[in-house]
């Protein structure tokens, strides 16, 4: 097992360092403080990890996950029971960001992840063979090179299948078994080695996204082994807004760009975001995936268009035309749909911005 | 509880002998610290927040009602209508002070201020629900409390802090239990700045309290208000200063001159209680907080998961005995994490939606914020949320007054000579008596109360029928349908128009109904109280997602705003709001509306009603002329949009002065679209601008008619014959004068001369020309096929 010590890389040189690595002060703290009783196999307790992931100010924890504070303990408790936990939401609601800060928590790695896809076979879930080795040894526990299932079963950790309906239906069904009777057979060996058996600690977090395939078509028996959470973009006007900045404001700052984004420029950004999504209650929403981690990539093209072409922070103008980019990415309905905003329902507000970027509509293309 | 032989345990801080209990309404803690209080201090006074007005009349609430009931006040001046309700269930703390408080020989007083006063005024509602959360409206500090506790709503921060602790039933759990709730309120009034209505209830509310003290002697003075208002309450009894000399009550504020009000007790449901359910409303799920009353918590949530659990097995969603062990298991879990000694309401309802839904979720979980159930709300979810709430219904006692719309029905009928008709009822809209008479008998219909029957009379705003005939039905039902109905208000005009307000609501989007609904306030009479509906109007014509039946909200409002002269509203402001706002809407639905071939004539009709308010009443809408004229170009140009409505858009930019070349556009379509697709743009076109198109036909130049000709003679046979229903269809909206028109023009076009009017019409039975014509062609193929069709 790798443990996080042992990464060798520094962690400056990661683009991403994983969650373990770059909370690892907290999780350290968490751990030394946690005086509450920790499910059997888990690395902290229900309510460290949940400080871990949603914030104690007085702890000196960053708050890490924006959300409801009772979906992340619904997760946390589904975790220490015999259910799977089953992620699924919008694009770019922070699924993946949570099911790692969860497994960074209560297992104390997040590694363990099974990135699903069209060509997810079951030997990227549970284990394959060094087929030199198997070759010249014949099948034994050397030549046997375990996948992420059987490592988090034999060791009792968390594991993670990242979008996993996008598996075939036959691959997300081998699941079946080893979720419910909590053990992998590999026939191939002889003797107790055969047979492998989950450890305390050990359970999945799946998460699945709704626009791909949706979790419909998931067969009953496998829906039926994970309790169903729900991400949601982030219900609070001001939360987002501070968030989108924050992350805008980074990204900026990476991209070389010295002006930081404009304030009243995000406040019409999320605002429009916000509608598009149909968050807003007005019922007419674009197909288009209108995350929050898209308002973020919005906010950082309209600060670099600025910053390079006009050596200013960017505004209005510049967001409705990176706006056509995200919402006409595929569809032309979604154009005409951002275009009855700007056009109908933007001269209603008020406020500096909001008026250019009305006067901004023409740039939408016909 | 147990006896009164332990010491009264006279809080620290008592100003003169007032003890001050603050509490949440509806909640079953607070309730169990009223009684428990009475118990031990015996007060003299038991001082409750409550209408003052209502003073005299406190026996009629002890009558003996199943509970919910509510205290039903209505108010109106000149300027001003309220209304508002104070519900009582078993747990109300109010309750229990004004029923232990009576039963321990306490003289018990409500010291609000009356519903009606200003000071009530402010609340963004009219309809007002004085047992509301205060705090609702100072949310930063719960905001904190929330954000410090991490939970995600105050109902669930409430229920961890108060409603289910351990040991409550000791004189120390219960010591400790006020002394958190006092510091719970000092920490959400804090630093919040209350707003005036507030101050001047604070301030009466401790007139009264100064007045008890100073009356009561030796013996205590048990003070009972909305924690919110607890510490000022407090603060201002103990400034006592002009009562020394005068234990006189406080004068009660008396409506001024020439309004109207009243309170009186209607049956309450709990589903009226329920947040989820309505707006304004106190504490969520109050079926939850009666098992918790009766039999706490944790028969509380065994009675929350069993009913549930039987709800949806009714309901034919399977809850496999797995599934309720999960969502048991979770329930568990979720409240040892967050340190509840039970299982509160949220951790059960966590617990189920965990273990049962297994699906995404198009709406977060209610419980998690505090709006209502929105569309797209899990139907389990929605299933939780109805056994939360309960069924109850609350009934009066028999010996309860009347009330006051019976009295106010009855005395308008017998002023309009309406109380026991032999015949039909005959009535001319143009007179005013007859239109009052009207008013009056729609109300009653509106209100669902029987004994008349509208058999004939106008049936939409450009309906030119100005009589109106009604029939007298049976009479039997109509006293207890008007004692329902007076739960609505105290007066037919109030009570009609609270009535087309929930239906309006319940209509939401729904356009058609929104028509019918418009139709019938106007029907009912204007009014301050029509104009609140006019505006609920207003804002849903905005959410409409149907074309047709918005044209018909939109042709009805704008017919009575340029043309009324029966009913008064023409020109009317809200009612123009109505008509702007479904013009907008028009234009948002119309562009991006794609479909197949075929004409629909109720869009065509929304986008007539639409050019109609452009032009005639050009200030309502907020898209102006140019914007829609830029819209319709582009729906014009929209290939996958259907013919009919790119007509419509054509000669929607035509008859609003910006007309494109007409030629070019049937050439383009010609040799573009198949051959019906020419009929219906053309429908869609005559829709929108037959006007400009005769006009057209006399004028000079090269008109549309002409190339229309050109492209008719050019088509196939074939393609002719598929074409012709849609072509004969568009024509249509031409009337026979303006048909007879084009044909001249044709007729010219060809240097011939003759009777227009004869093309117009055919001598022969159709059938029998066309029978002719199949068997010319028979003949003709058969010459064909023997080498003979040369001759020809």
């Amino acid at each position: 097992m790798t443990e996080v010590t042992e990464v060798t890389i520094a962690e400056e040189q990661l683009q991403r360092p994983p969650a373990e690595v770059r909370y690892a002060d907290e999780l350290a703290a968490l751990r030394a403080a946690d005086g509450d009783p920790r499910p059997p196999g888990w690395q902290l307790s229900l309510r460290a990890a949940r400080r871990f992931v949603v914030g104690d100010e007085q702890a000196g924890i960053s708050r890490k996950f924006v959300g409801n504070v009772s979906l992340v303990e619904r997760a946390l408790v589904t975790l220490a029971t015999n259910r799977g936990l089953m992620l699924v939401g919008e694009p770019g609601t922070a699924k993946s960001l949570l099911s790692e800060l969860i497994a960074a928590a209560v297992s104390g790695g997040s590694e363990l992840t099974v990135q699903g896809g069209a060509a997810t076979t079951e030997d990227q879930i549970k284990y394959s063979w060094n087929y030199a080795l198997l070759v010249s040894e014949g099948p034994s526990s050397r030549s046997l090179v375990p996948a992420p299932m059987l490592r988090g079963m034999a060791e009792g950790r968390i594991v993670r299948f990242e979008e996993i309906t996008r598996c075939p239906l036959e691959v997300q069904d081998c699941l079946l078994s080893l979720l419910s009777d909590r053990v992998i057979a590999v026939p191939e060996l002889d003797g107790p080695q055969g047979m492998v058996f989950a450890r305390q600690g050990f359970n999945v977090i799946a998460t699945a996204n709704t626009r791909d395939r949706g979790v419909n078509e998931m067969s009953a028996a496998l829906k039926r082994r994970f309790n169903f959470e729900t991400v949601f973009p982030i219900p609070d006007f001001d939360t987002e807004l501070a968030l989108v900045e924050a992350e805008a404001t980074a990204l900026l700052r990476q991209s070389g760009v010295a002006a930081a984004p404009r304030r009243d420029v995000l406040e019409v950004l999320v605002g429009t975001f916000r509608e598009l999504r149909g968050t807003a209650g007005r019922g007419e929403r674009m197909s288009a995936v209108m995350s929050t981690a898209e308002a973020v990539s919005v906010a950082h093209a309209v600060g670099v268009r600025g910053w390079f072409l006009r050596g200013e922070p960017g505004g209005a103008a510049d967001v409705v035309a990176s706006l056509a980019g995200t919402a006409a990415k595929d569809s032309p309905e979604d154009l005409a749909r951002l275009r009855r905003f700007l056009e109908q329902d933007v001269p209603r507000r008020k406020g500096a911005q909001w008026q250019a970027l009305h006067d901004a509509r023409h740039l939408l293309a016909d | 509880m147990p006896g009164t032989s332990t010491a009264v345990d006279v809080p620290p801080r008592a100003a003169g002998s007032a003890v001050f209990l603050g509490v949440r309404h509806h909640s079953p803690a607070c309730a169990r610290l009223v009684g428990r209080a009475i118990e031990e201090l015996r007060p003299a006074y038991v001082l409750v927040e409550g209408p003052a007005d209502m003073n005299d009349r406190l026996g009629e609430l002890l009558l003996g009602h199943r509970l919910p009931v509510a205290v039903f006040s209505h108010y109106r001046d000149d300027t001003r209508v309220a209304t508002s309700w104070a519900p009582l269930c078993d747990y109300s703390p109010e309750w229990i002070a004004l029923r232990e408080g009576h039963a321990s020989g306490a003289e018990v007083r409500f010291i609000d201020l009356p519903s009606w006063h200003p000071a009530f005024a402010e609340r963004a509602d009219r309809h007002t629900n004085r047992y509301a959360d205060a705090e609702a409206r100072y949310a930063r500090a719960t905001e904190r409390l929330c954000a410090q506790f991490a939970v995600d709503s105050v109902d669930a921060l409430w229920d961890g802090l108060f409603e289910v602790t351990d040991g409550v039933d000791g004189t120390e759990g219960a010591d400790e239990l006020r002394a958190r709730l006092d510091a719970y309120f000092e920490l959400v009034r804090g630093d919040a700045e209350a707003d005036p209505g507030d101050r001047a209830r604070e301030e009466y509310m401790a007139s009264w309290v100064r007045a008890a003290v100073a009356r009561s002697g030796e013996r205590p003075v048990l003070v009972v208000t909305g924690g919110f208002h607890q510490p000022a309450l407090r603060a201002l009894s103990a400034r006592g200063d002009g009562t020394a000399g005068a234990p006189s009550w406080p004068e009660v504020p008396a409506p001024p001159e020439g309004a109207v009000g009243g309170s009186f007790l209607v049956p309450y449901s709990f589903r009226q209680l329920d947040a989820f359910a309505g707006y304004q409303s106190g504490m969520p799920s109050p079926g939850y907080y009666q098992r918790l009353w009766e039999g706490g918590a944790h028969a509380a949530a065994q009675g929350l998961l069993r009913s549930v659990a039987e709800r949806l097995r009714t309901r034919g969603i399977p809850v496999s005995t797995a599934d309720l062990i999960a969502a048991r298991g979770l329930a568990q879990g979720l409240a040892l994490m967050r340190g509840h000694a039970y299982e509160t309401r949220v951790d059960v309802l966590d617990g189920l939606a965990g273990a049962l839904i297994s699906d995404d979720l198009e709406q977060p979980l209610p419980w998690t914020g505090r709006d209502t159930l929105g569309a797209g709300t899990h139907p389990v979810v929605v299933e939780m949320i109805a056994a939360c709430a309960g069924d109850t219904e609350g009934r009066l006692h028999p010996d309860t007054p009347l009330p006051p719309l019976v009295h106010d029905v009855a005395e308008q009928l017998a002023r309009l000579g309406l109380a026991d008709p032999d015949g039909p009822v005959t009535l001319d809209l143009t007179e005013a008596d007859g239109l009052t008479r009207s008013q009056v008998l729609h109300r009653l219909r509106v209100l669902g109360v029987p004994g008349f029957t509208r058999v004939s009379g106008p049936s939409d705003g450009a309906d030119p029928v100005f009589t109106e005939r009604w029939e007298p039905g049976p009479a039997s039902g109509r006293e207890a349908g008007l004692i329902e109905a007076g739960a609505y208000g105290a007066r037919l005009d109030e009570a009609a128009s609270t009535v087309l307000g929930e239906r309006a609501r319940a209509a939401g989007t729904e356009a058609g109904s929104l028509a019918g609904l418009l139709f019938d306030a106007v029907l009912c009479g204007v009014g301050p109280l029509c104009d609140e509906l006019l505006e609920a109007l207003a804002a849903q014509v905005g959410q409409v997602s149907e074309l047709g039946p918005l044209g018909e909200v939109l042709t009805a409002a704008l017919g009575l705003w340029r043309h009324d002269r029966v009913f008064g509203v023409a020109r009317g402001r809200l009612l123009g709001a109505v008509v702007g706002g479904a013009t907008d809407r028009v234009f948002w639905l119309a562009e991006g509306l794609h479909g197949g071939p075929g004409v629909d004539f109720a869009r065509l009709r929304a986008l007539a009603a639409a050019r109609d308010a452009l032009l005639h009443a050009p200030r309502l809408p907020s898209v102006t002329r140019e914007a829609a004229a830029l819209a319709a170009a582009r729906i014009g140009r929209d290939r996958r949009a259907p013919a009919d409505l790119r007509g419509a858009a054509f000669g929607l930019r035509w008859a609003l002065g910006v007309p494109d070349d007409p030629a070019t556009a049937v050439q383009a379509l010609a040799t573009t679209t198949a051959s019906d697709a020419l009929g219906d743009w053309l429908a869609g076109l005559f829709a929108l601008a037959r006007e400009e198109v005769t006009a057209e036909v006399t004028a000079d130049g090269e008109p549309l008619i002409d190339v229309l000709d050109g492209v008719v003679s050019a088509m196939t046979e074939d393609d002719f014959l598929t074409g012709l229903p849609a072509l004969r269809q568009a024509f249509a909206f031409f009337p026979p004068r303006e048909r007879e028109r084009v044909a001249e023009r044709l007729l010219q076009r060809r240097g011939r001369h003759g009777s227009a009017r004869s093309l117009l019409r055919t001598t022969a039975d159709p059938l029998l020309l066309a029978r002719a014509r199949a068997l010319e062609e028979n003949v003709a193929r058969l010459l064909d096929r023997h080498g003979l069709g040369a001759v020809r």
